[in-house]
């Protein structure tokens, strides 16, 4: 996967991830993909709606030792 | 479907603020049109002083640990974050009156408006949410 830009919104609570995520994939080109880490245990639901209300695609999601991993690709 | 959120903040307490902000910053950073409806109490969370001392509701305030804890943003944090992120502020013209207060008395950029400016925007905003 290429990854053009990674996030680290670790430690942040709601809304912090989806707001930083959205200025991060603001400054991506359609099809770029941004990787985003979170510890927020909200986000994973969040992620899913957010990403279908702006019509992105989450490639893939992890969760490793607490951290939660997107790799969200910008419609 | 309309991609506007209409939301009412009507009462003054840290919590209040807490709900009013999030929903709205969250909305905003969906690429939703916000509006928000300060009155009453609610003008509490865009006063220059009262936002930086907003109280939590009486017998919670063992609360504030918590908030420290899951290192929530600060609500003047949370109330720059929505003006960067577009979300529109009306302040109620009647309450200002009522309580003496003017457009100084608040953060920058807000609007001050009666009960019909915010009704135009909410006629077809889903969801209107009051606080």
């Amino acid at each position: 996967m290429n990854i053009t830009q990674t996030l680290d919104a670790k430690g942040f609570a709601c809304p912090m991830p989806i707001v930083r995520t959205k200025k991060a994939i603001d400054t991506l080109n359609s099809g770029e993909i941004l990787e985003v880490l979170v510890t927020d245990k909200g986000a994973i639901n969040d992620f899913a709606a957010w990403s279908k209300a702006g019509n992105h695609t989450i490639l893939e999601q992890k969760e490793e030792d607490g951290v939660i991993y997107f790799y969200i690709q910008k419609a | 479907m309309s991609n506007k959120v209409a939301i009412i903040a009507s009462n003054g307490g840290l919590f209040d603020a807490y709900k009013v902000f999030n929903i709205a910053t969250a909305a905003a950073a969906t690429d939703k049109e916000v509006q928000i409806f300060f009155t009453f109490e609610g003008l509490n969370l865009i006063h220059k002083q009262a936002m930086h001392a907003l109280e939590m509701p009486a017998g919670k305030e063992h609360f504030a640990q918590g908030f420290a804890d899951a290192n929530v943003p600060t609500i003047p944090q949370l109330v720059e974050m929505a003006q960067e992120l577009g979300v529109k502020f009306i302040a109620c013209q009647m309450t200002m009156d009522v309580m003496g207060l003017t457009s100084a008395d608040f953060v920058e950029d807000i609007e001050v408006g009666g009960a019909v400016t915010f009704l135009e925007f909410a006629k077809d905003a889903t969801p209107t949410l009051t606080f």
